[in-house]
Protein backbone atom coordinates (compact mmCIF):
# COMPACT_ATOMS: atom_id res chain seq x y z
CA UNK A 1 0.00 0.00 0.00
CA UNK A 2 1.34 3.78 -0.82
CA UNK A 3 1.84 6.01 1.68
CA UNK A 4 0.27 9.49 2.58
CA UNK A 5 2.01 12.25 0.39
CA UNK A 6 1.78 15.82 2.30
CA UNK A 7 2.41 19.02 0.43
CA UNK A 8 2.03 22.63 1.76
CA UNK A 9 -0.82 24.96 1.62
CA UNK A 10 -2.78 27.47 2.33
CA UNK A 11 -4.87 27.22 5.46
CA UNK A 12 -8.34 27.77 4.57
CA UNK A 13 -9.26 28.02 8.05
CA UNK A 14 -6.64 30.63 8.50
CA UNK A 15 -5.29 32.15 5.01
CA UNK A 16 -2.67 34.58 6.46
CA UNK A 17 -1.05 31.88 8.85
CA UNK A 18 1.39 29.17 8.47
CA UNK A 19 1.01 26.67 5.97
CA UNK A 20 -0.73 23.64 6.36
CA UNK A 21 -0.66 19.74 4.92
CA UNK A 22 -2.87 18.94 2.10
CA UNK A 23 -2.96 15.09 2.22
CA UNK A 24 -2.94 13.11 -1.10
CA UNK A 25 -4.43 9.27 0.49
CA UNK A 26 -2.03 6.27 -0.40
CA UNK A 27 -5.03 4.39 -1.22
CA UNK A 28 -6.44 7.42 -3.69
CA UNK A 29 -3.02 7.60 -5.34
CA UNK A 30 -2.40 4.26 -5.49
CA UNK A 31 -5.76 3.52 -7.53
CA UNK A 32 -5.02 6.22 -10.39
CA UNK A 33 -1.65 4.76 -10.36
CA UNK A 34 -2.89 1.42 -11.14
CA UNK A 35 -6.08 2.13 -12.75
CA UNK A 36 -6.29 5.57 -14.68
CA UNK A 37 -2.79 6.71 -15.39
CA UNK A 38 -4.00 10.21 -17.04
CA UNK A 39 -5.47 11.45 -13.84
CA UNK A 40 -2.36 9.92 -12.06
CA UNK A 41 -0.02 11.90 -14.03
CA UNK A 42 -2.39 14.99 -13.59
CA UNK A 43 -1.58 14.73 -9.60
CA UNK A 44 1.67 16.95 -10.39
CA UNK A 45 -0.94 19.31 -11.58
CA UNK A 46 -2.80 19.14 -8.26
CA UNK A 47 0.25 19.36 -6.13
CA UNK A 48 1.22 22.30 -8.51
CA UNK A 49 -2.42 24.30 -7.59
CA UNK A 50 -2.11 23.64 -4.05
CA UNK A 51 1.49 25.05 -3.42
CA UNK A 52 0.35 28.00 -5.67
CA UNK A 53 -3.76 28.27 -5.01
CA UNK A 54 -5.04 31.23 -6.55
CA UNK A 55 -8.39 31.03 -5.08
CA UNK A 56 -9.98 28.53 -2.01
CA UNK A 57 -13.70 28.20 -1.89
CA UNK A 58 -15.52 26.74 0.90
CA UNK A 59 -18.70 24.86 1.41
CA UNK A 60 -17.73 22.77 -1.62
CA UNK A 61 -21.06 19.58 -0.92
CA UNK A 62 -24.61 20.24 -0.68
CA UNK A 63 -24.76 16.47 1.44
CA UNK A 64 -21.30 16.88 3.11
CA UNK A 65 -19.97 19.57 6.04
CA UNK A 66 -16.82 21.56 5.35
CA UNK A 67 -14.44 20.62 2.44
CA UNK A 68 -12.64 23.17 0.22
CA UNK A 69 -11.84 23.59 -3.54
CA UNK A 70 -8.01 24.87 -4.59
CA UNK A 71 -8.37 26.28 -7.90
CA UNK A 72 -5.51 27.70 -9.96
CA UNK A 73 -3.45 27.04 -13.34
CA UNK A 74 -0.86 24.55 -13.90
CA UNK A 75 1.73 25.35 -17.29
CA UNK A 76 0.58 22.01 -18.50
CA UNK A 77 -1.02 18.88 -17.73
CA UNK A 78 -1.13 15.41 -19.28
CA UNK A 79 -4.17 14.93 -21.91
CA UNK A 80 -3.64 11.48 -22.87
CA UNK A 81 -0.99 8.36 -22.81
CA UNK A 82 2.02 9.93 -24.17
CA UNK A 83 0.73 13.43 -24.69
CA UNK A 84 1.61 16.52 -22.54
CA UNK A 85 0.00 19.71 -23.56
CA UNK A 86 -0.18 23.68 -22.28
CA UNK A 87 -3.34 24.09 -19.57
CA UNK A 88 -5.86 25.54 -21.84
CA UNK A 89 -6.83 29.34 -20.89
CA UNK A 90 -11.03 28.55 -21.04
CA UNK A 91 -10.23 25.82 -18.09
CA UNK A 92 -9.12 25.85 -14.10
CA UNK A 93 -7.29 22.88 -12.46
CA UNK A 94 -9.49 22.68 -8.99
CA UNK A 95 -8.43 20.94 -6.43
CA UNK A 96 -10.95 19.17 -3.70
CA UNK A 97 -10.46 18.43 0.09
CA UNK A 98 -12.10 16.86 2.38
CA UNK A 99 -12.81 18.52 5.62
CA UNK A 100 -9.82 16.38 7.10
CA UNK A 101 -7.42 18.13 4.32
CA UNK A 102 -7.28 14.88 2.11
CA UNK A 103 -7.39 14.88 -1.43
CA UNK A 104 -10.15 13.33 -3.48
CA UNK A 105 -10.94 14.79 -6.49
CA UNK A 106 -8.60 16.67 -8.99
CA UNK A 107 -9.92 18.00 -12.21
CA UNK A 108 -10.30 20.60 -15.05
CA UNK A 109 -13.56 23.11 -15.02
CA UNK A 110 -14.78 25.51 -17.15
CA UNK A 111 -13.38 28.75 -16.47
CA UNK A 112 -16.60 31.55 -15.06
CA UNK A 113 -16.93 33.84 -17.69
CA UNK A 114 -16.97 37.15 -15.50
CA UNK A 115 -13.73 35.54 -13.80
CA UNK A 116 -11.09 33.69 -15.12
CA UNK A 117 -9.50 32.32 -11.87
CA UNK A 118 -12.89 30.98 -11.00
CA UNK A 119 -14.98 27.55 -12.08
CA UNK A 120 -17.92 28.25 -14.10
CA UNK A 121 -21.21 29.12 -11.53
CA UNK A 122 -18.62 28.85 -8.22
CA UNK A 123 -21.45 31.89 -6.70
CA UNK A 124 -24.63 28.91 -6.83
CA UNK A 125 -22.08 26.21 -6.35
CA UNK A 126 -19.85 26.48 -3.15
CA UNK A 127 -20.92 28.43 0.09
CA UNK A 128 -18.25 30.98 -0.32
CA UNK A 129 -14.48 32.03 -1.21
CA UNK A 130 -12.40 31.98 1.53
CA UNK A 131 -9.40 33.35 0.04
CA UNK A 132 -7.94 34.97 -3.11
CA UNK A 133 -4.11 35.72 -4.62
CA UNK A 134 -3.26 39.43 -4.51
CA UNK A 135 -0.75 38.51 -7.23
CA UNK B 1 8.10 15.68 -17.90
CA UNK B 2 9.90 15.38 -15.01
CA UNK B 3 9.86 12.35 -12.64
CA UNK B 4 6.51 11.99 -10.78
CA UNK B 5 6.73 13.20 -7.16
CA UNK B 6 4.80 9.81 -6.10
CA UNK B 7 7.18 7.65 -8.48
CA UNK B 8 8.93 5.77 -5.29
CA UNK B 9 5.91 5.07 -3.56
CA UNK B 10 4.88 3.59 -6.70
CA UNK B 11 7.45 1.10 -7.05
CA UNK B 12 6.74 -2.70 -7.14
CA UNK B 13 2.97 -1.58 -7.38
CA UNK B 14 2.69 -3.64 -10.77
CA UNK B 15 2.32 -2.51 -14.52
CA UNK B 16 -0.97 0.08 -14.48
CA UNK B 17 -3.64 -0.90 -16.66
CA UNK B 18 -6.82 1.45 -17.38
CA UNK B 19 -10.11 0.19 -15.73
CA UNK B 20 -13.24 1.19 -16.79
CA UNK B 21 -15.08 0.68 -14.12
CA UNK B 22 -17.12 2.42 -11.08
CA UNK B 23 -15.14 3.20 -7.91
CA UNK B 24 -16.43 4.51 -4.61
CA UNK B 25 -13.86 7.65 -3.96
CA UNK B 26 -14.47 7.10 0.32
CA UNK B 27 -12.71 10.69 1.01
CA UNK B 28 -15.22 12.34 -1.30
CA UNK B 29 -18.29 9.85 -0.32
CA UNK B 30 -18.76 9.88 -4.30
CA UNK B 31 -18.79 7.15 -7.14
CA UNK B 32 -16.61 7.88 -10.04
CA UNK B 33 -16.91 6.23 -13.64
CA UNK B 34 -14.44 6.85 -16.54
CA UNK B 35 -14.09 5.12 -19.70
CA UNK B 36 -11.22 6.20 -21.22
CA UNK B 37 -7.98 7.04 -20.09
CA UNK B 38 -7.74 10.88 -20.98
CA UNK B 39 -7.73 13.82 -19.45
CA UNK B 40 -11.55 15.52 -18.50
CA UNK B 41 -13.58 18.76 -18.20
CA UNK B 42 -15.92 18.32 -15.20
CA UNK B 43 -19.18 19.94 -16.22
CA UNK B 44 -21.22 20.06 -13.16
CA UNK B 45 -25.16 19.19 -13.64
CA UNK B 46 -26.39 19.59 -9.75
CA UNK B 47 -26.01 18.75 -6.36
CA UNK B 48 -25.50 14.89 -7.51
CA UNK B 49 -24.23 14.65 -10.75
CA UNK B 50 -20.68 16.12 -12.57
CA UNK B 51 -20.28 14.61 -15.85
CA UNK B 52 -16.52 14.43 -17.14
CA UNK B 53 -15.78 15.04 -20.93
CA UNK B 54 -12.84 14.48 -22.49
CA UNK B 55 -10.58 17.07 -23.05
CA UNK B 56 -8.96 15.73 -26.09
CA UNK B 57 -12.59 15.70 -28.30
CA UNK B 58 -15.28 16.83 -26.07
CA UNK B 59 -17.50 13.90 -26.15
CA UNK B 60 -18.62 12.23 -22.63
CA UNK B 61 -16.46 9.97 -21.00
CA UNK B 62 -17.28 9.16 -17.23
CA UNK B 63 -19.15 11.01 -14.60
CA UNK B 64 -19.22 11.58 -10.92
CA UNK B 65 -22.37 10.67 -8.59
CA UNK B 66 -21.81 13.13 -5.30
CA UNK B 67 -23.32 12.45 -1.64
CA UNK B 68 -24.05 8.95 -1.94
CA UNK B 69 -24.41 8.27 2.07
CA UNK B 70 -26.92 10.97 1.75
CA UNK B 71 -29.16 9.17 -1.65
CA UNK B 72 -28.29 5.51 0.57
CA UNK B 73 -29.57 7.11 3.76
CA UNK B 74 -32.78 8.34 1.46
CA UNK B 75 -33.64 5.63 -0.50
CA UNK B 76 -31.67 2.53 1.29
CA UNK B 77 -29.80 -0.09 -0.07
CA UNK B 78 -32.25 -2.07 -0.79
CA UNK B 79 -33.84 0.32 -2.76
CA UNK B 80 -30.66 0.40 -5.07
CA UNK B 81 -29.70 -3.67 -5.13
CA UNK B 82 -29.42 -6.04 -7.97
CA UNK B 83 -28.30 -8.52 -5.76
CA UNK B 84 -28.37 -10.28 -2.35
CA UNK B 85 -26.48 -12.49 0.11
CA UNK B 86 -28.12 -15.27 0.10
CA UNK B 87 -27.26 -16.71 3.20
CA UNK B 88 -26.83 -12.97 5.17
CA UNK B 89 -29.55 -11.53 3.59
CA UNK B 90 -27.54 -8.08 2.94
CA UNK B 91 -27.26 -6.14 -0.29
CA UNK B 92 -23.98 -7.41 -2.10
CA UNK B 93 -24.15 -5.27 -4.87
CA UNK B 94 -25.71 -1.88 -5.72
CA UNK B 95 -26.95 -0.80 -9.37
CA UNK B 96 -25.00 2.74 -10.57
CA UNK B 97 -28.20 3.16 -13.06
CA UNK B 98 -30.61 3.31 -9.45
CA UNK B 99 -28.24 5.54 -8.12
CA UNK B 100 -27.90 7.54 -11.00
CA UNK B 101 -32.05 7.50 -11.04
CA UNK B 102 -32.06 7.95 -7.24
CA UNK B 103 -30.34 11.16 -7.87
CA UNK B 104 -32.32 12.37 -10.72
CA UNK B 105 -35.33 12.27 -8.69
CA UNK B 106 -34.03 14.62 -5.99
CA UNK B 107 -33.78 17.43 -8.28
CA UNK B 108 -36.27 19.71 -11.01
CA UNK B 109 -37.34 18.37 -13.68
CA UNK B 110 -35.56 20.25 -16.42
CA UNK B 111 -34.84 19.44 -19.48
CA UNK B 112 -30.84 20.10 -19.52
CA UNK B 113 -30.79 17.59 -16.17
CA UNK B 114 -32.80 14.90 -17.87
CA UNK B 115 -30.35 14.91 -20.86
CA UNK B 116 -27.12 15.27 -18.51
CA UNK B 117 -28.74 12.32 -16.67
CA UNK B 118 -29.37 10.46 -20.31
CA UNK B 119 -26.17 11.17 -20.81
CA UNK B 120 -24.59 9.30 -17.99
CA UNK B 121 -26.77 6.36 -18.27
CA UNK B 122 -25.89 5.86 -22.00
CA UNK B 123 -22.23 5.15 -20.80
CA UNK B 124 -20.50 2.44 -23.01
CA UNK B 125 -20.13 0.60 -19.40
CA UNK B 126 -19.05 -2.23 -18.51
CA UNK B 127 -19.71 -2.58 -15.42
CA UNK B 128 -22.94 -1.16 -14.30
CA UNK B 129 -22.81 -2.47 -10.25
CA UNK B 130 -20.78 -1.58 -7.36
CA UNK B 131 -20.24 -3.78 -4.29
CA UNK B 132 -22.07 -2.72 -1.46
CA UNK B 133 -19.04 -3.67 1.00
CA UNK B 134 -16.83 -0.76 -1.16
CA UNK B 135 -19.38 2.13 0.19
CA UNK B 136 -18.02 3.00 3.21
CA UNK B 137 -16.62 6.47 3.68
CA UNK B 138 -13.56 7.14 5.07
Amino acid sequence: MAADFACKTIDPSNPTGPKVDAIFPGDYTLRLYKYSRVDYENLRAARHVLEHAERVFFGVREFNEGGWCYTGRPIEWYVKEGVVASFPDNLIFAVYLNPNMRVYECRAEYVAPDNARCPKDWQKRYGGLTWKSTS
Amino acid sequence: MEKHFLADMMEGEGEPTFRAEPWYNAYGDCIVYKVADEAFVADRVDEWLTVYNSAVDGRAIGFQIKGVRAIITKFGLDGLAVSWKADAGCVQEISIMALLLAAYEQGPRTLSRRRAYAAAMESPAKRRTISADELQPA
